[in-house]
């Protein structure tokens, strides 16, 4: 045995390789990206590795393997979850033959953006069983745990994290001499009553199926000891913890026994498999103790399930949760929980105080919304948009500008302000169109990522050509899965593909789908596409333009400029127009002229576009590619 | 030495979490237990940076609570405020005061807090502050030193983070992380565990 540190998303990766997986799928989401992105250096040998185009096509790779025999990884943060559902309920019902392991993220306290989706409801609504480790070295354990789950049961399992161990670092006891899996061949199953969907025989069958898999599960759960119940005095508290939660638990105890908590007196149940919900424990337990406390982050739902043990053992025990008004549903629990948790239920004087810092502090601190990189082809896009709106004529207020997942959404921010909306993957354009028939007369524009547009972009579009909707789409492709971290997708050049793969051009995918006015922009030539877009808003129909430029970090990371920035100082009369167009963290306000942080500056020349007093010069050092 | 919680706070770019890192690796090799939780945000430059680290903790939640750092790590002026309410009365802030104006501040829009006001709310937290001036750092070779790296040294020299790691740890530990600009990192290192609080 060796101890590494090592992520929770590296730990889920070990285990999944020590666990014999042969297929891994998935799509970048924070804060799950890790697993695939570890998988992806650590280039196990005889195991396929993809970043997918979406996570409803990483889902349906996945199945087919674990349908063909094969164990196989599907990773995805919460709202990939939502994307894959659909075939995943259908999964669900067929079950599977090798090992299907559903590596989902949640986000408590929002680390990342998105809804703070508990997506343990969605474990509860396919029928399927959910593991939830705590520690780093759980997560390891317990992913390999999960497919032996799926294969014995012959049902996905789902593994879920949070964003406090997926990317927190923690020692894990790797295991140096893991079992050797021999190579499995793939099997074809001719079974249409698994298989199909045909007809109400076939799926009232298999869903009579899926409810006895994950009985069956929940009995394999119960002999592999996943949840653990340690009975105190008869009449004590009973304490609940899930997932994360039961990592606060000594901390907690320590700290509440300062203030008369008794732990011997208490029976503590720690679950790690919170779903199917354990029923035997939860009868154990209820019998034990007439104060139950229960720990989980976001929805109640451990928590309603003793209320319903409780009724059907006719029993009535204090339940103290979000129920009752204690914990909240939003955001991440810590100690603080655990310790005002067991304040309430055994009324323990704790100081007011305990875990109270000053807020006031927080509130004298600058606002830092976040922006673009310095060099972005973003940024140009922004500044394009504002120009090209007040050219044809209209104020900003006028214009819908809808935005989308990624990098692309930060058009939100200032200083341009310029993208109204954020609602899911691929979602611009569908809005924008919807703007449209509502009755807007100003031109509408739908902005979208590459990545995104791959993802779950090009129905929409396809929607918008059929009912020829005036509208403007911008496809802003940087080449890139940005946001995540710089994942390759399907346009991404050839150098950075995997072996073998192929990259896309949206250039031809847009025109095929039947758009004809369709053009190719440079959004570092800031007037250029102004210019265009005008044009375009002006015209009827679906138009679209491609506003293509590399992603300045992999163009930095290889050494890549698009230009060298000059400050002209005796000509810089510190307007900050620059600075106000831009919003470049390059630059910065000196005494008497403006500064460019050459570390930072790309060379891109959007703030030499602003300048009308000649203060900024930019030379390219090569022909920025359009 | 029993538990060390260790809350660092800066702007993404300016390398505190390699300081939280090199903390990590360092106090395991030593035989601590650690739990180490950045939290970066997107994968832009310039947005705000935390990270929770915990030391000898075992089994540890990633999350310090309020009033719990024995330690704060801060490498931009503003950003130490979002950790005021973490400190423990006691405990020690150190702040490299570098600032790192958003563009609104910038163009005078919004307003920015003093290093004075920052040290107060420091003070009403009731935690020990050491003020590490950008333009008083050394350079070698000409280049100014890594600054993060100077304020690791600075924090093991005069916070209680010292007794838990000897300075020949975190050497190791620096010396071991690059293959390149080792002997930077390493006159940083002991420019900031020489500096004078």
């Amino acid at each position: 045995m060796t101890t590494k540190l090592m992520t929770g998303n590296e730990a889920l990766a070990w285990g999944a390789v020590h666990a014999g997986v042969k297929v891994v799928t998935g799509y970048p989401g924070t804060p799950s990206t890790g697993a695939l992105t570890s998988l992806l250096k650590m280039k196990p040998p005889g195991v396929y590795v993809e970043w997918s185009v979406n996570e409803k096509v990483a889902l349906e790779v996945a199945a087919g393997a674990a349908w063909a025999g094969q164990r196989a990884l599907c990773t995805m943060k919460m709202s990939g979850l939502n994307v894959c559902y659909d075939s995943l309920i259908s999964v669900a019902y067929s079950g599977v033959l090798g090992g299907l392991v559903v590596y989902v993220a949640d986000d408590p306290g929002v680390n990342a953006g998105m809804p703070e989706q508990d997506s343990r409801g969605f474990a509860i609504m396919a029928d399927l069983p959910m593991l939830e480790p705590a520690s780093a070295d759980e997560i390891y354990r317990l992913t390999q745990t999960a497919f032996g789950l799926s294969q014995d049961s012959r049902s996905p399992v789902f593994i879920r994290l949070v964003t406090a161990n997926a990317d927190a670092f923690a020692p894990v006891d790797l295991n140096d001499d893991p079992p050797a899996w021999p190579e499995r061949e793939a099997v074809l199953t001719h079974d249409i009553e698994r298989f199909t969907k045909a007809g109400a025989a076939i799926c009232t069958a298999q869903h009579r199926d899926l409810i006895a898999r994950l009985e069956q599960a929940g009995r394999w759960i119960a002999d592999a000891g996943l949840n653990t119940l340690t009975l105190g005095k008869q009449g004590g508290l009973g304490v609940v913890a899930a997932g994360i939660t039961t990592a606060y638990l000594t901390e907690g105890f320590e700290t509440a026994a300062r203030y008369g908590f008794v732990p011997e007196d208490s029976s503590v149940l720690q679950i790690k498999a919170v779903h199917p919900f354990p029923v035997a424990e939860a009868q154990a337990l209820l019998r034990r103790c007439g104060t139950i406390l229960v720990l989980e982050e976001l929805e109640p739902h451990l928590e309603t399930g003793f209320y319903v043990e409780a009724q059907r053992q006719g029993l009535s025990p204090t339940i103290v949760g979000k129920l009752n008004g204690q914990f909240s549903r939003l955001g991440e629990y810590g100690v603080r929980q655990v310790v005002e948790g067991l304040g309430a239920a055994l009324g323990l004087s704790l100081p007011h105080d305990l875990f109270a810092g000053s807020d006031e502090a927080e509130t004298m601190a600058a606002a830092r919304p976040i922006t673009v990189c310095a060099g972005c082809p973003h940024r140009g896009t922004f500044m394009a948009i504002n120009a090209a709106v007040r050219k044809a004529g209209f104020k900003k207020n006028q214009v819908m500008v809808t935005g989308d997942i990624g990098c692309t959404i930060l058009g939100m921010n200032p200083p341009f302000n310029a993208v109204w909306t954020e609602v899911a993957m691929g979602a611009a354009l569908g809005l924008a169109e919807g703007y449209v028939h509502a009755g807007v007369e100003s031109p509408v524009i739908a902005t979208v990522g590459d990545s995104t547009f791959y993802h779950a972009g090009i129905p929409a579009l396809i929607n918008a050509v059929q009912h020829q909707v005036p509208v403007t789409l911008i496809i802003m492709d940087n080449g890139w899965t940005s946001m995540t971290g710089m994942q390759v997708d399907p346009g991404t050049s050839e150098d950075y593909q995997q072996p073998g793969d192929r990259p896309l051009d949206l250039a031809k995918i847009v025109p095929a789908l039947g758009v004809e006015q369709f053009w190719v922009v440079d959004p570092f030539r800031v007037d250029d596409m102004a210019q265009t877009l005008k044009a375009a808003l002006e015209l009827p129909g679906v138009k679209v333009l491609l506003a293509r430029q590399e992603c300045v970090m992999p163009a930095s990371r290889r050494g890549d400029r698009a230009g060298h920035t000059t400050v002209i100082d005796e000509n810089c009369n510190l307007c900050r127009l620059c600075i106000n167009l831009t919003g470049c963290p390059a630059i910065t306000l000196g005494e008497a002229a403006i500064e460019i942080d050459s570390s930072l500056c790309y060379g891109c020349g959007l703030c030499a576009a602003t300048c009308n007093r000649d203060a900024i010069r930019v030379e390219a050092t090569e022909e920025v590619v359009g | 030495m029993n538990n060390y919680d260790i809350y660092l706070v800066g702007v993404g770019g300016q390398g505190v979490l390699t300081i939280g890192e090199i903390i990590m690796v360092a106090a395991f090799q030593k035989g601590h237990s650690v739990n180490f939780y950045p939290t970066k945000g997107m994968a832009q430059r310039g947005g705000f940076v935390k990270a929770q680290l915990r030391i000898s903790r075992d089994p540890a939640g990633a999350g310090i609570p309020e009033k719990g750092a024995d330690l704060v790590i801060s490498t931009e002026v503003s950003e130490t405020l979002k950790a005021v309410r973490f400190i423990k009365p006691g405990g020690d802030v150190v702040l490299l005061a570098y600032v790192s104006a958003p563009t609104d501040v910038m163009i005078g829009k919004a307003p920015y807090p003093t290093l004075e006001a920052v040290a107060e709310q420091v003070r009403r937290a009731g935690a020990r502050l050491t003020v590490i001036a950008p333009d008083s750092l050394p350079s070698f070779e000409g280049a100014p030193v890594p600054d993060n790296i100077f304020t690791l040294g600075a924090a093991v020299a005069h916070t209680r983070l010292g007794e838990l790691l000897d300075p020949a740890s975190v050497e190791t530990t620096v010396r071991t992380r690059w293959k390149r600009g080792i002997e930077r990192n390493l006159f940083a290192l002991s420019a900031g565990l020489q500096s004078t609080p």
